[in-house]
């Protein structure tokens, strides 16, 4: 579906919700289109057989990439013979503009940032001075990329509520334009939908490998995609061969709120009131899904147990753990690992985790010049998402992003440090199956052509998917279950 | 000798208004050679209601920053945490000027970095600034990034050396003449070069019979007007001496065209000198195609005073290659000249010779010229504008190119009169007359401009704390 027609649709809604208009609409076509990519009925999901080598040939072409020295991943393994779009190119080399001569905010951005460590204040006005005649709201991404930088680094130097990156939020947008924006953005951009997507066909594999099948499903939510995520897991199950689950139990775990505003983590906080249980409810009920939503709010993941989620021994647990365990601190304290803990201890059938497949900083300079490069990936892709146009909705989306730029809670970590973690306390990765593979793989395709997908790349075999932009690491998903008790 | 010459009297400022009363009652010149050669006083307004810039004062502005970057003591945490608070807050206030020159040193920078983050500021510095209105920052950082922009697209190619960034160096010639009139009148730097040099040459030639000069860019051959009225009136030494001037012509491909503008300032002196009295004969003496001269194409004959005069680099000149000059100098010196004098730009050999930082110097060079120009002439906007679009802009042109080849090159910045001097050309003292005569011709200008006596032998002039102009007087060892 186009973006005019899916604007007018949005428009002509009267109700206060996308999610009522998902609900009351017949026309699945719109579900498919919109919310849906590559995730229809028609691609029946079968999660029989795993991948079983990185030999394995491939079952459909791959998108090559014959210039990528870098990818020797599974991925890249199997594209021999693949049909490549050639208007594809790869983004680590300079002649397309990705380069790093191409980058030019970050040459004013991370120079500032050393200054200010420095405390050069002659070099920090100057350099302030360039960025707010070259920062700009709309323009390319670097122009972007300097104004919210700007922003940053002046709030850096002197941290006032006057100083916030961006006026433009999640949290103080108008509750049906923050749906509609974050709507458009899942349509345009893989950055959420594809780590969700592989999320539910991860949550339909471990179901099909159940041996209780017919237990109620109950999935624990920890995650950013204010309910985007669930209308096509739920979809699915209803068009499995068994019928779907008896019962399905959403748990979500809102952002606790004690945090000042600024510093809650990117993506996670909607505009107050916001609940999507509504609309879901309905659709559920048009699929004949007994669908049960519980919101846990202003409860910290670091007391989570059996008992707040109202957890059972008889139901098949998920925990979906998606771009939200950065915020919590990786040391002293260790709550990171202290919250992976207290999940294993809740004896999940499975875990989710999707991460930012990033580097923690360490100095100011340092960890500045990491979320800095982590809001060019965004703010590029985001361009090239809507083609370059300036919309207000990309305006919200790519306004929240930016409180990364200032949030003590971003704290990313590397694919393979998360992966040790896990494994510290006591989850094996677990393969995801090649349909799973193929399929997210095919839902990349309708995205813009600079991004690209690496399977089982430098995560210790975990068996992460990850997803790039340019070359360069965005996030991952991986799946993790109980490791065998070794007596 | 010194003391006598010291008791010569000056051409003094009699001059300026002399020199216009005499000639332009003379019946025998035209219309066109008096606009040559009208060296008028400053209109009346001027120098009596010095203007405080404020926000366009953009020679402070350079000066403040200049200092800023310069301190390097380390300092507390809280001193630093106030000071980078400090530089969010100024931020806040700064004018359009202060954000020129900023994104022009970021411009500067990048273009031996960053040439995409260089094309991304130039972009912008063209939507702030245009060369024909607005502030003298505006017009000046017009100039510079229209200098940048062609480095950044064509590099330093020789093509593009001296040639104006807008709309090249070609000029309507009513154009050129009026840009040099007006210039002539709003800045004492072409008088400061010719009435220095020629003091020291109506010293030197006290109590000659016959005088030969050789001129390396004659231009308009204004600079011998003033002197030829001089040596008429002279009170000592033998009256009316014989004068002779060999004006080199270039080579090469501007040659022809420069051969028809030696002929034409020849005969336009030679008028002037019969107007007046005075015996004068001309030759032209070309240069080789590469700019190179030839001692031995100048005929000299036994008992004249040879002088070489070589004025570089005032406003209105175009570049001559180093090698030229060079050329011009050593071969000069082995015809044991009275006396060599030398005009020249100042240049600052300090900075760490990367382009920013020489960028950085020329931009500071010129506003201080253009700061000086506004000061006097606050009013005067379009007539600054016109000598800027025709010798200004164009000159900054050059400068970039060749300080953006200089870095290409890695070749060291130097001035002429330290090459002199190495070379072993005995310094010849300024005389006091002419120091009080260049600062009786700056005191008719705005108090900005200063007189520097840098060594016995050079005398500087400049712009508050920026020296732009030096003057120094050789002479042959052989001589005496």
């Amino acid at each position: 579906m186009v973006y005019e027609e899916d604007q007018q649709m949005m428009m002509q809604t009267s109700s206060n919700s996308i999610y009522n208009t998902i609900t009351t609409t017949t026309d699945s076509a719109f579900l498919d289109d919109v919310i849906l990519p590559d995730f229809s009925p028609s691609q029946a999901f079968e999660p029989t057989r795993k991948r079983k080598s990185a030999d394995d040939p491939a079952p459909k072409p791959a998108q090559a990439r014959k210039g990528d020295g870098r990818n020797r991943s599974l991925v890249a393994k199997k594209q021999t013979g693949g049909k490549k779009k050639p208007s594809r190119s790869h983004g680590s080399n300079s002649s397309c503009g990705n380069g790093k001569d191409g980058r030019w905010a970050e040459q004013l951005l991370n120079p500032c940032a050393a200054a200010i460590a420095a405390g050069n204040a002659a070099r920090v006005q100057h350099l302030l001075i360039v960025l707010r005649e070259l920062g700009s709201a709309t323009g390319d991404a670097n122009h972007r990329l300097a104004l919210l930088g700007l922003r940053a680094l002046t709030h850096h130097i002197c941290p006032t509520p006057n100083t916030t990156v961006s006026a433009y939020t999640f949290a103080s947008a108008e509750p049906r334009f923050f749906q509609k924006s974050l709507l458009k953005f899942y349509e345009l951009s893989p950055w959420f939908i594809f780590p969700n997507t592989i999320a539910n066909f991860s949550i339909l594999q471990v179901l099909a490998e159940a041996k209780n099948y017919s237990r109620n499903l109950h999935i624990l939510d920890i995650g950013v995609s204010h309910g985007v995520q669930w209308p096509t897991l739920l979809e699915a199950l209803s068009k499995q061969p068994g019928g779907p689950p008896p019962l399905v139990r959403i748990t979500v775990m809102a952002p606790a709120t004690d945090e000042a505003e600024i510093d809650q983590t990117p993506f996670a906080v909607g505009p107050p009131g916001h609940r999507f249980s509504a609309s879901l409810l309905s659709f559920a009920k048009t699929l004949n899904i007994n669908l049960r939503i519980n919101y846990i709010e202003n409860h910290p993941l670091q007391n989570l147990d059996a008992q707040v989620i109202d957890g059972s021994e008889l139901e098949n647990l998920i925990v979906s753990a998606q771009f939200r365990l950065h915020s919590l601190s990786h040391k002293a304290p260790d709550d990171r690992t202290r919250v992976l803990k207290l999940i294993r201890g809740l004896n999940p059938k499975a875990v989710i985790l999707s991460e930012n497949n990033a580097d923690c900083g360490g100095d100011f300079p340092t960890g500045q010049a990491r979320r800095v490069e982590f809001m060019w990936k965004f703010l590029d892709s985001t361009s090239a998402a809507f083609k370059g146009r300036e919309c207000e909705e990309r305006q919200v989306v790519e306004g929240e992003a930016g409180r990364a730029l200032v949030s003590r809670r971003w704290m990313n970590e590397g694919m393979g440090r998360w992966c040790e973690r896990m494994r510290e306390v006591g989850f094996a990765g677990e393969g995801l199956g090649e349909e799973v593979v193929d399929a997210a793989r095919v839902l990349l395709r309708k995205y813009d052509g600079n991004w690209e997908m690496r399977v089982g790349e430098d995560d210790g075999g975990g068996g992460c998917v990850g997803i790039w932009w340019k070359g360069l690491p965005v996030s991952f998903c991986s799946l993790w279950k109980l490791a065998p008790v070794i007596d | 000798m010194a003391m006598a010459m010291d008791e010569t009297p000056v051409i003094d400022m009699n001059m300026v208004g002399m020199e216009f009363s005499t000639y332009s009652n003379s019946t025998t010149t035209s219309v066109e050679e008096e606009t040559y050669w009208t060296t008028s006083c400053p209109p009346v307004l001027g120098w009596s209601d010095v203007f405080t810039a404020g926000d366009a004062d953009l020679y402070g502005l350079m000066e403040s920053m200049i200092h800023e970057t310069d301190s390097g003591s380390p300092l507390t945490s809280a001193e630093s945490r106030s000071n980078l608070e400090m530089a969010i807050s100024m931020d806040e206030e700064e004018g359009k000027g202060l954000r020129l020159v900023h994104l022009l040193m970021e411009a500067a920078e990048a273009l031996t970095g960053n040439r995409e983050l260089a094309r991304v500021i130039l972009v912008r510095l063209k939507e702030l600034a245009s060369p024909t209105d607005g502030t003298n920052m505006e017009r000046l950082a017009a100039y510079f990034s229209d200098a940048l922009s062609g480095l950044l697209e064509h590099g330093a190619h020789t093509k593009n050396v001296g040639a104006g960034g807008r709309g090249g160096g070609e000029h309507r010639p009513a154009d050129v003449i009026a840009a040099f009139q007006l210039l002539q009148d709003m800045s004492p730097y072409v008088k400061f070069g010719h009435f220095t040099a020629n003091q020291a040459i109506l010293e030197a030639v006290a109590q000659e019979r016959r005088i030969h000069i050789l001129d390396y860019d004659i231009m308009e051959g204004i600079q011998w007007a003033s002197l030829m009225q001089a040596l008429v009136t002279r009170k000592e030494g033998p009256p009316l001496p014989h004068l002779r001037i060999t004006a080199l012509s270039r080579g090469g491909s501007v040659g022809r065209r420069c051969i028809g503008t030696v002929q034409e300032t020849g005969r336009r002196l030679v008028a002037f000198a019969a107007s007046i009295g005075l015996p004068l004969s001309f030759h032209q003496c070309k240069l080789d195609s590469d700019e190179g001269f030839r001692p031995l194409s100048v005929k000299l004959a036994r008992g004249e005073a040879l002088i070489v005069n070589c004025m570089l680099h005032l406003p209105h000149f175009s570049h001559r290659a180093p090698a030229s000059v060079a050329s011009f100098l050593s071969g000069a010196e082995t015809l044991n000249p009275r006396l060599i004098t030398l005009v020249e730009e100042e240049v600052k050999v300090a900075g760490d010779g990367q382009f920013a930082g020489r960028f950085m110097d020329t931009l500071h060079h010129y506003s201080a010229l253009y700061d000086s120009l506004e000061a006097g002439f606050p009013m005067h906007g379009r007539a600054r504008a016109l000598v800027e679009k025709v010798f200004l802009g164009p000159r900054i042109a050059g400068s970039l190119a060749r300080i953006y080849q200089m870095e290409v090159q890695a070749e060291p910045n130097r001035s002429w009169w330290e090459w002199l001097g190495s070379r072993g050309l005995m310094p010849v003292r300024f005389s006091f007359a002419n120091h009080c005569q260049a600062n009786l011709l700056l005191g008719l200008f705005n108090d900005g401009y200063r007189v520097e006596q840098l060594s016995h032998n050079r005398l500087g002039i400049g712009w508050k704390s920026r020296r732009l102009l030096t003057a120094s007087i050789w002479t042959s060892s052989q001589q005496e």
